[in-house]
């Protein structure tokens, strides 16, 4: 009851003092509305059912993009760490493409993929792909040698050695990438959205604008980033805090 | 009787990257094990004790000469050579249970028949109660015994020993050798135990070798003619026979650590 208090009092102080700076200011409401109108526009998105098919629509979209877009980089992160040729010849260019955000890839990607799905799963891969790599190698890396040593001498093979050992290993680091590339990955997906105007989220808050619905923008937002705090809250971070401490990590 | 372990001339060097220099370990060192002996290797330290495990378990290969388990060569790391590392190398994040069946289920044991294996272990190591317990939860004792249980779990025919007990207190250190002792003789295993500690090797080996100053070659053998069954604390401490294999072994050592300080003067 304590946690939720405090987890939920900083916004209630936020939206109060935005209220606050509305009223007071007499700010023009297609500037910037109020709570109450921004509550409003919500209401009436969600009773036409337009916020909850693009809610949907997102939603689905971050699901297949992460999971796959994890698995993707995890597996480049596997080959990366265990093949020090590899690491050598594909690490320069790894990090030269890191410093592209997904966003700068688009224009390409549309001529590849069309207005599509497609793009903007690529866009999301893209973005995810780095952070989960380099965790990856890292957490490969910092597995003691004796366990792999431990390993063979059990007359396991190497896919004992990367199931059984290296994985399990690496997983607070990989779960920590997977984290910090999502929320990536989420940025990029709502940015995407607006360009491909395929639907989502950003393409919701997008065709807003064009109708100068104010209100209905900022509510859009608010649900992007309520959406992402709630996945961070609730699934990733207890996600990362469990792979560490159960295994005792941190006591080390 | 057959032998089980042939080193034949075996010269061994390796880059060390903590110190960045090459490091000369063992040179035409030679020996031979017969099968179900326990055989305590002790020198002064940094003579190449390890090494010669890691060569034996297939986790470094000599520069030259070579190695045969039951006549074999020994190429690569295998399940019929167990191996107990110094530093406590049980997966964190594997239960205690889990730990000690990881042989039996990289072997292709079905979780049935590994059960009342690891059931056998966990009571041989006096681990009951713990089963379901990760690493970081037990004492270093216990971590080393779930090492060991792991170990023999698999059913090596070989186990090698790489100062299991090096990092325990003095009072786990003594039960673990009793309890080692007791295994050996009903587990009809060749031992491959390196220490530096002179009375672990007395107390645990049928035979001890002492190896010189790197690069490390066998110095001494010492047959321990006292019975396995007498082989507890409270009847050896007081021993005579103990204390003269204690200070011939010592004395040993000794003479290769004097020459080793005379080089460096």
């Amino acid at each position: 009851m304590m946690a939720a208090i405090r987890a939920i009092a900083p916004f209630a102080a936020f939206v109060a003092l935005w209220a606050i700076v509305v009223a007071v200011f007499h700010v023009p409401q297609d500037v910037m509305p109020s709570p109450a109108a921004v509550a409003a526009a919500f209401g009436d998105a969600v009773r036409k059912g337009v916020l909850t098919v693009y809610t949907g629509e997102t939603i689905r979209r971050i699901l297949i993009a992460a999971s796959t877009g994890a698995l993707i980089g995890m597996a480049a992160g596997f080959f990366v760490a265990l093949n020090d040729v590899v690491a050598e010849v594909t690490l320069p260019v790894i990090r030269f493409f890191q410093s592209l955000s997904g966003i700068a890839w688009l224009p390409l990607f549309i001529v590849w993929f069309g207005f599509s799905d497609k793009t903007i799963v690529v866009a999301v891969w893209y973005t995810l792909f780095f952070p989960v790599l380099f965790n990856t190698v890292v957490g490969v890396k910092t597995v003691p040698r004796v366990y792999r040593n431990a390993i063979l001498t059990l007359g396991g093979g190497w896919s004992r050695m990367v199931f059984d050992v290296l994985l399990p290993g690496a997983i607070p680091y990989i779960v920590g990438g997977i984290r910090i590339g999502a929320a990536f990955g989420w940025r990029v997906l709502i940015a995407a959205e607006i360009v491909i105007g395929a639907g989502g989220l950003g393409y919701f808050i997008f065709k807003a604008e064009a109708f100068h619905l104010t209100a209905r923008i900022v509510a859009g937002m608010i649900t992007i980033g309520t959406l992402w705090y709630l996945t961070d809250f609730f699934v990733l971070r207890p996600l990362e805090e469990a792979t560490i401490e159960r295994w005792g990590l941190v006591h080390r | 009787m057959p032998s089980k372990i042939n080193v034949e001339n075996v010269s061994h060097e390796y880059f060390n990257p903590n110190t960045s220099q090459r490091v000369h370990a063992l040179e035409g060192l030679s020996l031979e094990v017969p099968d179900g002996e326990f055989l305590c290797i002790v020198g002064p330290s940094g003579c190449g004790k390890s090494t010669l495990l890691y060569l034996v378990a297939g986790l470094a290969q000599a520069n030259s000469g070579r190695i045969l388990v039951d006549g074999r060569q020994v190429e690569r790391p295998g399940r019929d050579r167990g191996m107990v590392f110094q530093d406590f190398a049980i997966l964190p994040w594997r239960t205690v249970e889990r730990n000690i069946g990881h042989g039996l289920e990289i072997a292709g044991v079905g979780r049935k028949e590994r059960e009342p294996i690891v059931r056998r272990y966990v009571e041989l190591m006096g681990l009951s109660g713990f089963e379901n317990k990760y690493p970081y939860e037990l004492s270093g004792g216990m971590r080393q015994r779930v090492a060991v249980a792991r170990t023999l779990a698999a059913d090596p025919q070989v186990v090698l020993m790489d100062e299991p007990f090096a990092a325990l207190d003095a009072q786990t250190r003594n039960v673990m050798q009793e309890e080692l002792v007791r295994i050996s003789l009903y587990e009809r295993k060749t031992f491959l135990f390196v220490t530096h500690s002179v009375d672990e090797a007395v107390i645990l080996g049928d035979r001890v070798i002492v190896l010189t100053r790197r690069p490390g070659r066998v110095k001494a053998t010492i047959p321990i003619e006292i019975p396995r069954e007498q082989r507890r604390w409270d009847v050896l401490g007081v021993e005579e026979q103990f204390a003269r294999y204690r200070q011939e072994i010592l004395r040993l050592i000794r003479e290769e650590f004097d020459i080793q300080e005379h080089a460096a003067s």
